[in-house]
């Protein structure tokens, strides 16, 4: 589905240019979810951008479903979930959710998408004429899921979206994510510096070491699904967070 | 708590906003009205507030039209000048070259007192109701625009990369993130505007050869030693800001119901 092939990239800074990726080759096989693992400033996030054309890569190639990233992005094939809710505090959560749909109309985007039905689905119900200054934190990054999915978009990237979340919403917001995801099948591209959440969520780990970005391992993750909590206390878990741990160590020293 | 509802009532009414803003302006009112008396002032002086208040309700009407002139200047200056810092603003905001290429013309008109140039403005554009809104928006143009520059570009990049990850084009960037965003930037140099603009609108009407309005009102009064209206046009100039600023108020407040600063 989306054929990364050893794609480099480096920013002009002050002291001159910093190469943020060096090679990276990776395959996003469809209706996998696969994540990008690795410590902040190892390029996860640019790779991120350059998947869905917001940036250009300098070497190598990005094909999505053979064509260019900037194509699917005019019709709407890509739905972002930022770090941040990002919200606009002075739309409703209702509205909010909407917001994608009615920008860009031109761009086909996917089958119509119930927002409201999936908002009551996050437990939102009750909140849909309220605005975002009267959620929590968790609250708002579950509208910001719901803006995402209720563009039916096929290719779902998500930029550490949890990880402004305290660690018990953060639990529950995974296996949130990992029910949406299950009834909405999509293509998912998840950055992550969670060793636990990489392995709760993934089909593979891409573990990425820093400056340049480079791919260092890919870890597959066959831990049966549909996931559940029990799962994080077995063997197998443990195991896979293991060598994803000794995986990110190697480079790390 | 059932039994002594009285003093937590009387303790709300004092602790009200609104009480204590009326018990400021009596108060200040009635210190005014005695000294005036008290110290017998010359009526060239000052007039006590009794005389002014009397002077404006034997001629509500002759009042209410000068005042409504002078709003209506005050009103069209600002207006046109919200209007060119909005356009202004957004280039600025977005190319960094006009920035710096017009940011000094912007700081020129600024620091120029309109008083200075107010006479050629009129020789320019010709007496009457054109020269007084040009100098009245000249007087709110750079204070409006630095804000429209300011809050353009305090729109959440965040919210703004969402938009663009769906090629939402510039246009609705720009009117469903970057202009709410500016709202609250907008509001607070409106605010500014108002005394701003009643000052634009006064000072340009006694350079303008016009013969309605509160500051030719003034001047022309003034030259014929009417006290009586003198200080009547100047109560009816400070009575205008006040409910323009109230008004401002009720705006914010439907305007900026999901901003930070309307919670207390």
């Amino acid at each position: 589905m989306i054929a990364i092939s050893d794609v480099g990239k480096s920013f002009a800074t002050r002291r001159g240019p910093v190469a943020a990726l060096d090679g990276i080759s990776v395959d996003v096989h469809t209706g996998e979810f696969l994540s990008l693992l690795g410590p902040s400033g190892c390029g996860k996030s640019t790779l991120l951008r350059l998947v869905i054309g917001l940036l250009e890569p300098d070497r190598g190639e990005i094909r999505v479903g053979g064509r260019a990233p900037s194509a699917l992005r005019r019709a709407k094939q890509f739905a972002l979930v930022p770090q941040t809710p990002a919200l606009l505090p002075w739309r409703t959560v209702r509205q909010n959710a909407l917001l994608l749909t009615q920008v860009n109309r031109a761009g086909s985007g996917g089958p119509a998408t119930d927002a409201i039905g999936l908002l009551e689905e996050v437990g939102l119900g009750e909140f849909l004429d309220a605005y975002p200054h009267e959620l929590s934190g968790g609250m708002q990054q579950r509208v910001a899921l719901v803006r995402a999915f209720a563009l039916g978009a096929p290719l779902l990237v998500m930029d550490e979206p949890f990880a402004a979340l305290d660690e018990i919403t953060r639990s529950q917001m995974r296996y949130l994510l990992l029910r949406l995801w299950e009834h909405h099948q999509a293509t998912v591209l998840f950055v992550t510096h969670s060793i636990a959440e990489a392995v709760m969520l993934s089909d593979r780990v891409v573990v990425m070491t820093g400056r340049p970005g480079r791919v260092a391992h890919i870890e597959e993750i066959a831990l049966p699904r549909p996931r559940h909590a029990a799962q994080e206390e077995s063997p197998e878990f443990f195991a896979l967070a293991t060598a994803l741990r000794h995986a990110l160590h190697a480079e790390v020293m | 708590m059932s039994e002594e509802p009285a003093p937590s009532a009387r303790s709300a009414l004092v602790s009200s906003p609104l009480f204590a803003g009326v018990i400021g302006l009596t108060v200040f009112v009635a210190l005014w009205e005695s000294i005036v008396r008290v110290f017998d002032v010359k009526r060239y002086v000052l007039l006590p507030p009794s005389t002014i208040v009397g002077e404006l309700l034997e001629r509500p009407g002759f009042y209410w039209e000068q005042t409504w002139v002078t709003a209506l200047e005050a009103l069209l200056g600002y207006l046109l000048a919200l209007a060119v810092a909005l356009a202004w603003g957004a280039l600025m905001a977005r190319v960094r070259f006009i920035e710096h290429a017009t940011g000094p013309v912007a700081v020129l008109v600024q620091v120029t007192p309109i008083i200075a140039y107010a006479p050629s403005v009129v020789l320019w554009l010709g007496a009457g109701m054109r020269p007084i809104v040009l100098l009245t928006s000249l007087i709110c143009l750079v204070p409006l625009l630095f804000n429209v520059v300011a809050g353009l570009r305090a729109a959440d990049p965040a919210a703004l990369e969402v938009l663009a990850s769906v090629n939402a084009s510039t246009w609705e960037q720009f009117h469903r993130v970057r202009l709410p965003s500016s709202l609250p930037f907008l509001v607070a140099a409106t605010r500014t505007c108002v005394g701003l603009a009643l000052i634009g609108a006064v000072l340009a009407e006694q350079f303008a050869l016009v013969d309605r309005g509160l500051g030719q009102l003034i001047r022309r009064a003034f030259a014929l030693s009417a006290f009586e209206q003198v200080w009547a046009a100047i109560l009816a100039t400070a009575v205008l800001g006040g409910v323009l600023v109230g008004l401002l108020d009720i705006a914010e407040r439907r305007l900026l119901h999901w901003h930070a600063s309307q919670r207390a």
